[in-house]
């Protein structure tokens, strides 16, 4: 193509190495101009001191046994002892679907069920629980925790199976393991029956938390239609519900279950407390999603509708093919917010007496002069611990945002 | 406009309905079952009848016992290591539950913050209140039956030895740190009040708050009863920087609750803590049981049902009950011993105070002996 | 016989008019024979329980302490009076905690847009560590913090014998002789804020007239203040009203700071826990605001001369409100919803004082009066809210 009468310009210089590299990058970035130079002067000995002084306290000063002796008590608990081996059991099946997610989506997922192998063989391992006197783990349920290992591969095996490795399957599995976990915690018939009032520690708060958001989603989308509906009483009954749940504190309505609730019911009515809080908890939670879903809702254009209807669908069928799938998908980071709050949420159960992490841990403080000072140390650690799952949970639903291309149409 | 309309007598309508149901719902909670009779009848007829869903009957169909606790008073409710709850109150919640269903263990612990107390008891959702809640008529009016004294106590005043102060009287300007929902938050208002004295309340939902900020020096002064004061104390780094005031500003009889509307229970319950009070009166502890219920002394062999009846048949429970309760729990003096004694490092002494049995005192009327006694058993 | 006609074709009940009636008849009835079927539970129960259900304690001495207040109070007052005293607790707290933590939240959500990338990551690390870990366990962290602070008996804090900052009464400043505000003085600042609003309408004017920036918001404030406090100045020297400044000072056997203003280190944990967990949410909102304005807009904006800030300030921001309002009303909400934890911590806001009264009058009346304070409060900030993104909103679309 080049001949003689066709102009080339001359090839393009590299930019000076001032503005490549590192350099160029720190020019660009950390001295930008002075006002920038001078933040990052000001700012970087300050962030080294405050975190150097933070690793020298958690490294020197702190004294974590409080954590480290009292394991199962921080993970499940007043669960009985000589029935540990049914929460774990429980830990077992959900691993299979971080096995399965892993090989079905790869990605996000495959980060998450890699980093959660290696907190599971972190847990088997370390040797906390030995060092103290009169606190023994035992090999058993070190071999439980490790047996994680397995059926995250079994997991993974299913996973990778055509057959097997379908979104339905996963769904169908994921509920399943759910029933089966909570039937094996409560005692199936003709085992020993573990109330709901003794489940504690985090297992208590993630349970709490899933089935929260497992039965608040289907109320919430019906509140969210039956707010948008043209029939006025369904209207009013809707927004009632919806604005007394989201007007008033958490702490409130928990507490109200434990004092009105009980007179409402007849008497004997066989729902205990555990089983109260949890339903204020899903109702609580569904207020909220059900405005957030209405806001999907609202995002649509009335032209999906119509064409639909146009079509010749049928009301119903307007809404739950064409409507309600667009707006979930479009407020889903919305409602995996929902989901974080509500976890977090799950440290108020301790109003109704019931020990999930936070309130097991103030428990042992108080009545254990050993660890009367260690009260900082336990926060900083349950703090961690719900970090650590809220952050995962944000992270899979930005990758989420990003796979379904949520606001970029 | 028609749209408008029609919009407007739609919900016209709708209230007007709304209304219409909630007057006769109304109707027919204040003029007796009448139009709701057909639905509510089953339920009025078994929840009315006394012999059919008494509190004994459903706490045996249950299998277990639910007990409303404490868990951050150390020697009266806690968390021990292995995760149990135990503690002095917690130990009664077994002798009922050793006494009703055989079986120590057929407990439920419902721990709660201590002002849920009222609420809880009036949902009646718990069988039994073991909480150290103090005996007073307004919540023996509204909250449930108090049963039995099984602790005597009265509130004080803790304060760090280096602040000087010998008497509540100079605790003028002190920041006080209580415990809400509480007699000694009332107790505590009332004191300071009378004597005209200033000082800064600090009320906190749980203990374990309340006496973090007493331990920084937040406050000066931790008030609560004087045994709670004193577990607490042995809970602290130095006790012996710590003194309890000798004013004892209110009285503060201890013991379980029961929920309102069941006497059966009640007196059950009562029975069963006159079981743990004589059997140490008349040396029946953990050990003998068997050797005693085969020996000669009457009273003694009647109380563990070896010998005539103290009335085990009319309140529904076993002839034996009283072996069975003492077997697994032993006596009022080693369940003392047990949770408060010189061995738990709490050591609330017993001998020459209140608590002690009224047999100790060197003669029977004098008026020296303790103040724990219950109706005989006979 | 005409009625027929129209419904000649479609059989009765799958008109959708007679549909929809059915339906709506059925859900009213089934909710309301529950509710009825509730209420006549509970008014059973509370009947056989000895339940006290009743609205007369609300006249009786409550006598009990609250341990700060922004109103006076005495142990003497009404229960009534109390629950006013525990309201406006509450919503000092939130007025305080929105205004603060929405200021805090837009500077770290624009520092995360910032050029700068170490003080762009801290914002980052700054939400992501706040809003992910309960409040309830934030708070508590703040306190045991605050705790460590010294005690008086072991000296405290004291800056110029007139600050103080210790954990037994908090933090106690010099402040204004609490005299009673006249009327007249109300009357000035009523005015002030008047002219105000016509001062923010004429730099408003003058700012599209001249192209300067008027900063008219600032203005208006401006003359507010100074209005207020030319008044104040005014009637201490006309009214011969002596100028006292209460400076705190140790006090008694215990030496705690009298005087002066205090604020206990219950509410400025709770405050501080408040307004650190809310602005991590609301940077991310205004993060995702400022992010949802196009390129192309601050570009045009920059191509035009506009500074940075003037940038920001006139083109950028305006844009951004319209996303960032509605989901901003949520949080304020939720601020003021959160601020019934002070529970755990010892300050005495409405829901904590509510536990309190629990003791001494019937827990259920209690807790229907704080349910509708909280209702109302809530209801408020909504109404507030919507009027304002109402008026942001484009308008003739």
């Amino acid at each position: 193509m080049a001949t003689a009468d066709t102009w080339q310009p001359a090839p393009s210089m590299p930019p000076p190495r001032t503005e490549t590299g590192w350099i160029g990058w720190a020019r660009a970035n950390l001295f930008g101009n002075w006002l920038s130079g001078l933040v990052t002067v000001v700012t970087v000995p300050l962030i080294l001191w405050a975190v150097w002084r933070m690793v020298s306290w958690v490294i020197g000063p702190a004294d974590w046994t409080l954590i480290a002796s009292r394991p199962q008590q921080f993970l499940i608990g007043l669960y009985p002892t000589e029935y540990a081996w049914r929460p774990l059991t429980g830990w077992l099946l959900v691993s299979i679907l971080f096995g399965m997610a892993a090989a079905m989506w790869g990605g996000a997922a495959r980060r998450i069920a890699l980093g959660y192998g290696i907190i599971t063989v972190l847990l088997g391992v370390l040797p906390y629980g030995l060092f103290h006197e009169g606190v023994v783990m035992p090999w058993w349920v070190r071999a439980f925790i490790l047996g994680n290992l397995l059926t995250l591969a079994l997991g993974y095996g299913l996973g990778s199976n055509p057959k097997t490795a379908k979104p339905r399957t996963f769904v169908l599995g994921g509920v399943g393991i759910y029933v089966l976990l909570l039937l094996i915690l409560i005692g199936i018939p003709g085992m020993e029956e573990v109330a709901p009032r003794k489940w504690g520690g985090l297992m208590l708060n993630l349970i709490l938390a899933v089935s929260g958001i497992f039965f608040a989603f289907p109320i919430g989308v019906l509140l969210a239609l039956g707010r948008r509906s043209n029939l006025p009483v369904v209207k009013v009954l809707c927004v009632v519900f919806i604005e007394v749940f989201r007007g008033v504190p958490l702490i409130t309505l928990l507490f109200m279950s434990q004092v009105l609730v009980p007179l409402a019911l007849p008497a004997n009515f066989p729902v205990d407390s555990v089983t109260r809080a949890a339903i204020v908890i899903t109702l609580f939670s569904a207020a909220y999603t059900a405005e957030n879903i209405r806001g999907g809702l609202q995002g649509l254009h009335p032209g999906q509708a119509e064409a639909a209807r146009a079509l010749g669908l049928p009301g119903w069928q307007v809404t739950m093919l064409i409507q309600l799938p667009q707006a979930i998908r479009n407020v889903i980071p919305a409602i995996v917010g929902q989901f974080i709050a509500l976890f977090k949420d799950t440290s108020l159960v301790y109003i109704v007496g019931m020990l999930d992490i936070l309130e097991m841990g103030r428990s042992i403080v108080q009545g254990n002069v050993q660890f009367a000072d260690n009260a900082r140390e336990l926060f900083i650690f349950v703090a961690a611990v719900f970090w650590v799952f809220t952050y995962t949970m944000s992270f899979v639903s930005r990758r989420v945002e990003r796979h379904l291309g949520v606001g970029q149409r | 406009m028609r749209g408008r309309e029609r919009l407007i007598r739609d919900i016209a309508t709708a209230l007007a309905l709304g209304l219409i149901m909630l007057l006769a719902a109304a109707c027919a909670t204040t003029a007796e079952p009448a139009v709701e009779e057909s639905t509510a009848k089953m339920e009025t007829e078994t929840v009315a009848a006394p012999a059919v869903s008494s509190r004994l009957e459903a706490v045996r169909d249950r299998g277990r016992l639910i007990c409303a606790s404490l868990n951050d008073t150390p020697g009266f409710g806690y968390v021990d290591e292995s995760g149990n709850s135990v503690g002095f109150d917690i130990d009664l919640c077994r002798a009922v539950a050793a006494g009703v269903l055989g079986d120590p263990d057929a407990i439920e612990i419902r721990l709660i913050t201590a002002a849920e107390r009222g609420p809880v008891m009036q949902s009646g959702e718990v069988d039994l209140l073991v909480y150290v809640t103090t005996w007073t008529t307004s919540r023996d009016a509204s909250w449930g039956n108090f049963v039995q004294t099984m602790f005597y106590d009265g509130q004080g005043f803790m304060v760090p030895k280096s602040l000087g102060v010998t008497s509540a009287y100079e605790l003028v300007g002190a920041a006080v740190c209580v415990n809400t929902g509480t007699t000694s938050e009332l107790n505590m208002a009332d004191f300071f009040r009378q004597n005209n004295m200033e000082y800064d309340p600090k009320t906190f939902e749980e203990a374990q708050v309340a006496f973090e900020a007493y331990k920084s020096g937040a406050c000066e002064v931790f008030t609560s009863d004087r045994s709670a004061l004193t577990a607490l104390r042995s809970s602290l780094e130095n006790p012996d920087e710590h003194i309890i005031l000798p004013e004892t500003i209110s009285e503060e009889p201890l013991g379980p609750l029961v929920p309102h509307g069941d006497e059966q229970w009640f007196d059950i319950v009562k029975t069963i803590m006159g079981i743990l009070i004589y059997a140490e009166a008349y040396g029946i502890n953990s050990s003998n049981v068997d050797e005693i219920a085969a020996g000669d002394n009457v009273k003694a062999k009647r109380l563990l049902g070896t010998e005539g009846s103290f009335g085990q048949e009319e309140l529904g429970l076993d002839l034996i009950v009283g072996q069975t309760v003492i077997k697994f729990m032993g006596n009022y003096g080693e369940i003392y011993a047990r949770n408060l004694g010189p061995e738990t490092g709490i050591d609330l002494s017993r001998e020459g105070s209140r608590n002690a049995l009224w047999s100790n005192a060197p003669c029977t009327d004098c008026p020296k002996g303790g103040q724990i006694y219950a109706a005989p058993l006979r | 016989m005409r009625l027929s006609l129209t419904y000649q074709g479609i059989p009765i009940w799958r008109h959708s008019r007679v549909l929809s009636w059915t339906a709506q008849i059925v859900s009213g009835i089934l909710v309301v024979a529950a509710v009825a079927f509730f209420i006549s539970n509970i008014a059973s129960a509370m009947d056989s329980r000895d339940i006290p259900f009743n609205w007369t304690f609300l006249n009786r001495e409550y006598s009990t302490p609250i341990s700060e207040t922004l109103l006076p109070y005495e142990e003497s007052d009404t229960f009534a009076y109390a629950f006013l005293v525990a309201a406006t607790n509450t919503l000092m707290v939130s007025v305080v905690g929105v205004i603060l933590a929405t200021t805090l939240g837009i500077i770290v959500g624009a520092v995360q847009l910032s050029g700068n990338w170490v003080i762009s990551k801290v914002a980052t690390v700054f939400v992501e560590v706040f809003r992910n870990v309960p409040l309830l366990v934030q708070l508590f962290f703040w306190y045991i913090l605050l705790l460590g602070l010294p005690s008086v008996q072991q000296g405290g804090i004291v800056l110029f014998d007139a600050v103080y900052l210790n954990n037994n009464a908090g933090l106690s400043f010099p402040w204004p002789e609490g005299q009673q505000l006249p009327g007249v003085w109300l009357l000035c600042v009523a005015a002030s804020i008047a002219v105000g609003l016509v001062a923010r309408v004429l730099l408003d004017r003058r700012e599209t007239r001249t192209g300067q920036p008027s900063y008219p918001w600032l203005g208006a404030i401006g003359v507010v203040f100074a209005g207020a406090v030319v008044a104040w100045i005014v009637w201490i020297v006309i009214g011969n009203a002596p100028f006292v400044m209460s400076v705190p000072h140790p006090e008694g056997r215990f030496g705690h700071p009298e005087g002066g203003y205090s604020i206990s280190i219950e509410l400025t944990a709770l405050l501080v826990g408040l307004i650190i967990y809310t602005s991590a949410f609301i940077a991310e909102i205004v993060r995702g605001g400022l992010q949802s304005v196009s390129r192309g807009q601050s570009e045009a904006s920059r191509s035009l001369g506009l500074g940075t800030m003037q940038t920001l300030r006139f083109v950028t921001f305006p844009q951004a409100l319209r996303v960032i309002v509605p989901p901003l009303i949520s949080q304020y909400l939720n601020l003021t919803k959160n601020s019934s934890l002070a529970l755990a911590i010892g300050y005495a806001d409405l829901t904590s004082v509510a536990k309190t009264m629990t003791q001494t009058a019937p827990a259920v009346t209690i807790f229907l009066i704080i349910m509708g304070i909280y209702l109302l409060y809530s209801l408020t900030y909504s109404l507030i809210g919507n009027l304002y993104n109402r008026h942001i909103q484009f308008t003739g679309g």
